[in-house]
């Protein structure tokens, strides 16, 4: 998995940076979806802790 | 106590109703959501397969996003009190104090927050921080594109130049999912409908009021939206 995404140089002899790399989208939804999870379950149980 | 703070008290008293946001401010966070909804999805739908003419949607939505920001930002700084979107002293002390008995090390209670609770204001600047990564970011990227205001002239910027613009706004887009994904969590959490509520009628009740804010900390008026 790349941070980025790369192109060929107009020259042809390097690459260079274009973006960033689309791979980490499910990453980030992940990240959405553990937080929520994470959070939901911790008031869950001090909810129940009274 | 002023004549001024004799009368809004007054005025407090009188309703049953706390304003929270004034019309004004409703209209421009959902409006800001919209936009955001459309920007996102015109951005990454695409990238996950669903293929259509997303590029004149998504800058043109990007300028009114723009436009919505720079409205924010003057109201605020001249018509809102933006010092209550700030961690002051009082919220750390309060975060102190949280934690501490969470680890069980403190007894003192933590105080109420003032009108904006201090993970809400630590969510805004990260949200500002992104917003503002992307705007930038993507008023440069319109350099790019052929519009009816303006031809495009990609040699503003070398290549690598180019592709730094790129990556923030792209890092920060993905990054807006996350947030996203997780302000629309606490909007429908039931003990936060209060505040979802606010952002609807523009008003709280008084109880609520009491129950949550300090009013020492956010000096509330009655209802006037």
């Amino acid at each position: 998995m790349h941070l980025f995404r790369f192109a060929t140089s107009i020259y042809g002899d390097s690459d260079v940076v274009i973006g960033a790399s689309w791979d980490l989208l499910p990453w980030f939804v992940a990240a959405g979806g553990a937080f929520i999870l994470v959070h939901a379950v911790v008031k869950a149980v001090a909810g129940r802790r009274g | 106590m002023s004549a001024s703070e004799v009368l809004a008290a007054t005025d407090v008293a009188r309703s049953d109703r706390v304003t929270r946001h004034l019309l004004i401010d409703r209209i421009y966070h959902w409006l800001t959501a919209a936009s955001v909804l459309i920007l996102m999805g015109t951005a990454f739908l695409p990238i996950v397969g669903w293929k259509f003419e997303w590029l004149s949607l998504h800058w043109m939505t990007g300028i009114v996003l723009a436009l919505l920001v720079l409205f924010h930002i003057v109201r605020a700084l001249i018509w809102q009190d933006w010092r209550a979107m700030v961690v002051d002293t009082a919220d750390i002390r309060n975060g102190w104090r949280s934690i501490a008995r969470a680890l069980g090390i403190g007894r003192r209670p933590p105080g109420k927050p003032g009108k904006y609770k201090p993970l809400q204001k630590l969510y805004h600047l990260a949200v500002a921080l992104l917003v503002l990564s992307i705007v930038v970011s993507g008023l440069l990227m319109l350099l790019k594109i052929d519009t009816p205001l303006w031809r495009r002239n990609p040699y503003w910027f070398a290549a690598d130049t180019w592709g730094v613009i790129y990556a923030v706004h792209g890092f920060a887009a993905m990054a807006m999912i996350t947030l996203v994904m997780i302000h629309i969590y606490f909007a429908l959490r039931p003990d936060e409908w209060w505040l979802t509520r606010s952002m609807l009628r523009g008003t709280i009740s008084r109880a609520e009021y009491r129950a949550h804010c300090d009013s020492q900390r956010w000096h509330a008026t009655g209802d006037r939206a």
